[in-house]
């Protein structure tokens, strides 16, 4: 299976060279007056950083010289970086062959400035490869720590001749099982194998180096990452991502004892957990898998990051594997630029996942709002673009665009940005609250209109005259509502009188109520009321005036009250009744 | 409106408590299964649905998906997902699963308030639907990720009701035909549908003995039968069962008895009386002597099936416990406590007698049904708990007329204006002293009767019926809460780090589970048809490490997986679920070598200590459950492998496995799974 894999990976990265048809030729003037090689075994991956001295020993300046990967790594080959010694610009790296050595993998180096006949420049290249440590033994039990063997080149493999160099090989701890001990000088200390100086050797000169030592640092790798950014303009960015991991280790040999695990902590190799990096900005996390939320996380919400540490379902033991999925949103405006309908999105191509981590393969899907055009994508490294697709999600009519964007082998070196261009016109906001609003306004519309008809095919007599009387029920109803106001206006008034004997305004008030009453009267015919509000009235005339004593004024006036409260409740019960 | 439409999102929300305090996902066995299934629904469409032969379950033997499920649940949701994805709602199907559960609760609340409206009047509706919203024995069916086949029948069901009353009420065949299609809804969700078609035709019965017979119910009766059981027929599962097993036996013959009803009614009416009754003896005669021979000759041919043993047991509440070991072992299928009555109704089991005098007190074709409904539900709820949810909503829906009728009747002597207060004080009612007081005091007895219902239906959802048992959950000693995810925890690991075809041996409990999450074949699951494989595992679980090795290379098993809780206290777990696999194992032929005394103490305990018997001491299960348990320290001033669950010290602490090795144990040892070991090679 790794076979498989890492023949697939290298592969891929031929497949590069061949699409770059591109041509050098070594030049023999090129001599490397010193190279420093350090080697980081230390974790699952193979960091080389050479510092090469370059002299120009010919007659012509020198743009660019070039890089030979060794043979033995030339398939694990992850990143390959140069600068100049001491300075942060990175030159221009890119793949090319030799007509002459058509097997080997060389990289071209652009040298900043032309290195004049004589002169000479050191350059440092860094390099990564994944898998390219094989455990040894392949197969460990629960309890047995886990060994590697590193396999590579005594000599610095360069197309040109090299007069003087070393090379250290840094492992994890002091453990080294044992090392290529020729050719001489070769020297242990601590954690460090030394080689070299060697003096004046040939180009593509090789000599086996190999170190076998112990490394129970995390073998982890993603086997397959997808990546999905959906881009919104209301503000949000959504990030998920899909990853599916191995233990790429040596693999468990026999059972696994949890009894043995939680009491004698061992199984050193094994993954328990391990932290991830958000952006700062990152909200509503979330780590799931396929079966629902894992349980075993913690967020720790740093100045500048936030630190999600991991617990997959199980710890993973060589060969294990898992797969989960984290995602979280950021707000927009610290990733998505723009100017009138123009449009930017400058985010990371990929993100942190774990320490040193190494991804098979990724998948960056980037989900765009519906109506965007004109997409232009620029990365930092080259990457195979995928076959846009269409998206839809919640109220869509035509679809979001989708840039599938694929790469293969990529180590933490590879976190950069991307930018993706496009032009979005801001009115298209509009277009999916518009839909709601559409949407209930026609169900609405629909309701009015089902009311309104009458779908039945035969008359419901009973129906329409049982609706005819319920409006005229209404209508007396509102009648004698009026009426009992009326009424009320005239106890006022009288009180009024009463109290203040203004027979002038009470003149005024009944006139208008007395009209107000002949026009309700016309629709009702229960007058008895009035004709009692018209004995208090004249009862009332009398008092004030003198005509009658107040005893006798109260007493009439009493008798007249409780009619009228009687006619009142009964007034009363006929609303009631009706209603 | 308003008072409904807050039931009926009140039961829709109260069934929510366990999403928030767990997640969005499915509970307990069962709705595994159907999710899965709804999911290859979704997936491959209808026909490649209908026509799955599953080869994850039941291994070697497979299973025909399509062919034993009803099929309703997964339809229902399925259409729901392509009609949320058709208007580019992008939502998952497991959350369309999980939450279809508390929306048809939502919908049984309506219908519910539309039932008792036709039984009695629209007071009782509100009152019942506020009832079911929340009635706990309901809840525990429908709480959101509960994805089982009971959460949509329960509102098939009651629909089929409601349209019958409909029916019978105006004897319209356009009524008559929207019965059969909700009956047909509910024969293609649950095999629960059998009491429907049992109480149909017992209400008719029981209407033509107190003559109350007449076209209305005929015309109802005989095409909701007609189109009922031709539509019924077309679920697979079904099949010809409506005409040939005897469970249907009774609407058939009500059917034909119907039909002879109405006929001697068209007779009599023709003829005169002495004529009409030579007549009718003779046909009377003829009738029974054919009908009975009929269903002689039925029976003796096979083309009526004998009652299968869920319905015996239904009938006669021993009978499981003594024949089918498998159907017993279920807790589900145990009689009901008393308690358990209580606990899911409260105060419906006083309401509900109240209901019953009020519907007897004024006797109508719709009140003879939902007494009959109510009364033999109650005896079947008696018998299984699981039917307790047939129970419920009649349980609401009498208790509702109850309360209704109850609060009528006081609300009417309540004095609630002081004006009136002055009236009625001249014209006391003297044979009726504190008319007013007794009103008052009724009326606030039956609110406190409501609050204390409400108050008792939320805690029982949010403590009992909330916890999907998928993922566990403890407080811990500083108050938190310690969540146990092992089962996740396992069937992940199976998930991933098992060959594809790897088959699983586990009991049967766990079966739907594995195949839903951990995507392995499996030997036996819920679905028990078998009950000789099943007895095979049983088998399998209760030998000896040799024997047991036989029975696995026999299945080609390779991963065997058991739950075990004496570390962390979990009780329903394998050791405890044992005897019922040495039961059912030794209840077929090849297993009975397998004594249930042999796994007991002289005394007739059953023992894990160093008193147990060495029978069970050495018996697989034990062996697996216990490996290297003998090391661990579980609780302070304990020795070592002292189980929690049963408290007690384990009796055989050092051994090794030959034919196993351990594979997995998870973080709390619930779940551990051992590898079945290849054969020695010859000569080593």
């Amino acid at each position: 299976m790794r076979g498989v894999l890492h023949f697939l990976i290298g592969l891929t990265v031929i497949f590069c060279i061949e699409c770059k048809v591109k041509q050098d030729a070594i030049d023999g003037a090129i001599v490397n007056s010193k190279v420093d090689r350090k080697i980081d075994v230390s974790t699952h991956l193979v960091k080389m950083s050479t510092s090469i001295t370059l002299e120009n020993t010919g007659k012509s300046p020198i743009k660019s010289f070039l890089y030979a990967l060794e043979p033995s790594l030339q398939n694990y080959l992850s990143i390959i970086t140069a600068n100049v010694k001491d300075k942060d610009e990175k030159l221009g790296v890119s793949q090319t062959t030799v007509a002459s050595k058509k097997d080997l993998s060389f990289w071209r180096i652009e040298l900043p400035s032309n290195l004049e006949p004589g002169k000479t420049m050191t350059v440092d290249v860094d390099s990564s490869y994944a898998h390219a440590l094989t455990p040894y033994p392949a197969e460990i039990t629960q309890s047995q720590k886990q060994q590697v063997l590193y396999n590579g080149n005594v000599y610095f493999f360069s197309p040109y001749s090299t007069k003087s160099q070393t090379t250290t090989v840094t492992t994890t701890n002091t453990a080294i099982e044992s090392y290529s001990k020729s050719p001489k000088p070769v020297s242990q200390t601590d954690r460090t194998v030394t080689y070299g100086p060697y003096e004046q050797r040939e180009a593509f000169s090789e000599a086996e180096l190999r170190v076998h030592y112990e490394n129970n640092s995390p073998f982890l790798t993603v086997t397959n990452l997808e990546r999905i950014i959906e881009v919104s303009h209301w503000g949000n960015i959504a990030v998920e991502e899909h990853i599916s991991m191995r233990h790429t280790g040596a693999l468990l040999k026999g059972p696994f004892s949890r009894y043995d695990y939680q009491r004698a902590q061992d199984g050193l190799s094994s993954i328990k957990a391990f932290k991830t990096v958000l952006p700062a900005a990152a909200r509503d996390v979330y780590y799931r898998d396929e079966i629902g939320n894992i349980s075993t996380s913690n967020l720790k919400e740093m100045d500048d990051f936030v630190e999600l540490e991991l617990r997959p379902r199980f710890p993973l033991f060589g060969g294990w594997k898992t797969q989960y999925y984290i995602g979280y949103n950021v707000p927009s405006y610290q990733y998505l630029f723009n100017k009138g309908d123009n449009y930017a999105l400058k985010m990371r191509f990929v993100d942190h996942i774990f320490d040193d981590m190494v991804v098979d393969q990724v998948t960056v899907k980037i989900i765009l709002p519906e109506g965007a055009k004109n997409m232009r994508l620029e990365t930092p490294y080259p990457v195979t673009q995928g076959e846009n697709q269409l998206h839809f999600t919640y109220l869509d009519t035509t679809g979001r665009p989708v840039i599938v964007i694929h790469k293969s082998n990529l180590v933490e070196q590879h976190i950069q940005d991307f930018q993706l261009h496009y032009t979005f016109q801001k009115l298209l906001l509009l277009q999916e609250p518009l839909i709601v609003v559409g949407a209930f306004y026609l169900l609405f519309l629909a309701v009015i209109v089902y009311v309104r008809l009458d779908f039945s095919i035969t008359k419901d007599e009973a129906k329409e005259s049982k609706m005819r009387v319920a409006s005229l029920v209404e209508e007396v109803q509102s009648a004698h509502d009026r009426r009992s106001a009326l009424y009320q206006s005239y106890d006022d008034a009288i009180n009024k009188y009463k109290s203040t004997k203004d027979a002038n305004t009470f003149a005024a008030t009944r006139k208008k109520v007395d009209a107000d009453y002949k026009s309700l009267t016309q629709q009702i015919s229960d007058r008895q009321y009035k004709d009692l509000v018209a004995l208090a009235i004249t009862l009332a005339e009398k008092l004030v005036s003198g005509k009658i004593n107040k005893q006798q004024y109260l007493d009439n006036e009493k008798i007249n009250k409780t009619k009228r409260e009687d006619l009142d409740s009964k007034m009363e019960a006929l609303r009631s009744s009706l209603a | 409106m308003l008072v409904l439409s807050i039931a009926a999102i009140l039961s829709f929300s109260t069934r929510l408590f366990s999403v928030l305090r767990f997640e969005s996902v499915i509970h307990e066995f069962d709705p595994y299964f159907n999710y899965r299934t709804t999911r290859y629904l979704t997936e491959e469409g209808f026909y490649s649905f209908h026509n799955w032969f599953d080869d994850r379950a039941w291994y070697p033997l497979g299973r025909i998906i399509g062919g034993t499920i009803y099929p309703g649940l997964m339809v229902t949701s399925a259409v729901f997902y392509h009609a949320l994805w058709f208007f580019n709602i992008t939502i998952d199907i497991r959350n369309v699963c999980v939450f279809l559960a508390p929306m048809f609760s939502s919908f049984t609340t309506l219908v519910t308030y539309w039932f008792t409206k036709e039984l009695k009047d629209a007071g009782a509706g509100l009152v019942a639907a506020a009832m079911i919203a929340i009635v706990p024995g309901y809840i525990s069916r429908s709480v959101a990720g509960s994805y089982d086949n009971e959460g949509i029948a329960i509102f098939c069901m009651l629909l089929t009701y409601a349209l019958w009353i409909k029916s019978v009420k105006t004897g319209s065949l356009f009524w008559s035909c929207l019965c059969a299609l909700a009956y047909f809804y509910m024969v293609s969700s649950w095999g629960g549908y059998v009491f429907l078609i049992n109480l149909i035709p017992l209400h008719v019965l029981a209407l033509m003995l107190t003559g109350r017979f007449s076209h209305r119910i005929y015309v109802a009766y005989s095409a909701v039968y007609c189109i009922g059981t031709i539509l019924s027929m077309q679920i697979s599962f079904v099949g010809f069962q409506p005409v040939q097993s005897s469970e249907h036996m009774a609407a058939l013959g009500v059917f034909g008895l119907c039909q002879m009803h109405a006929f001697i009614d068209y007779v009599r009416s023709k003829l005169s009386v002495e004529q009409f009754n030579i007549l009718f003896r003779s046909i009377v005669l003829m009738g029974a002597v054919v009908s009975l021979s009929v269903a002689a000759i039925g029976t003796a041919t096979g083309k009526i099936s004998p009652w299968t043993g869920r319905f015996y047991s239904l009938l006669d509440p021993s009978y499981a416990k003594n024949n089918i070991p498998i159907i017993a072992s279920v807790s589900e299928h145990q009689p009901t406590t008393w308690s358990s009555f209580y606990f899911d109704l409260q105060m419906l089991t006083i309401m509900f007698p109240a209901g019953l005098y009020f519907c007897f007190n004024r006797l109508t074709d719709a009140n003879i049904f939902i007494i009959m409904y109510g009364v033999t539900s109650i005896y079947f709820a008696g018998v299984m708990v699981r039917l307790m949810l047939v129970l419920a909503p009649v349980m609401c829906i009498l208790s509702g007329i109850g309360v209704s009728s109850t609060l009528n009747t006081y609300m009417k002597n309540l004095d609630v204006s002081r004006k009136d207060k002055k009236t009625s004080k001249k014209n006391v009612d003297h044979t009726y002293p504190f008319k007013n007081e007794v009103a008052t005091g009724v009326v606030f007895l039956v609110t406190a009767f409501l609050i204390t219902y409400t108050f008792h239906c939320t805690w029982v959802t949010s403590e009992a019926y909330s916890s999907p048992s998928i993922v566990l959950s403890a407080r811990a000693g500083d108050g938190g809460r310690i969540i146990f995810d092992d089962f996740r925890e396992a069937y992940y690991w199976l998930r991933h780090n098992t060959p594809e075809d790897a088959k699983v041996m586990s009991w049967w409990d766990y079966g739907y589970q594995i195949t839903a999450m951990a995507n392995r074949t499996i030997l036996v699951d819920n679905n028990t048809w078998n009950n000789t494989h099943i007895s095979r595992v049983g088998q399998a679980m209760a030998s000896t490490e040799d024997k047991a090795y036989e029975i696995m290379r026999e299945l080609d098993v390779n991963y065997v997986l058991v739950i075990f809780g004496g570390l962390t206290g979990y009780s329903s777990d394998d050791i405890n679920k044992f005897l019922w696999m040495v039961r059912i194992g030794g209840s077929t032929d090849r297993g009975a070598h397998i004594k249930e005394a042999d796994y007991y103490t002289p005394q007739g305990e059953f023992r894990i200590d160093k008193e147990g018997s060495p029978t069970l001491l050495n018996c697989l299960m034990y062996k697996m459950c216990y490996y290297r348990f003998g090391e661990v320290y579980t609780e302070g001033g304990k020795p070592t492998g002292y189980d929690r669950v049963r408290n007690a010290e384990i009796g055989n602490k050092n051994f090794d496995l030959d034919v196993l090795e351990e594979a997995y144990t998870t973080e709390h040892w619930l779940v551990r799974i051992y590898k079945v070991k290849d054969l020695d090679n010859r000569g080593a």
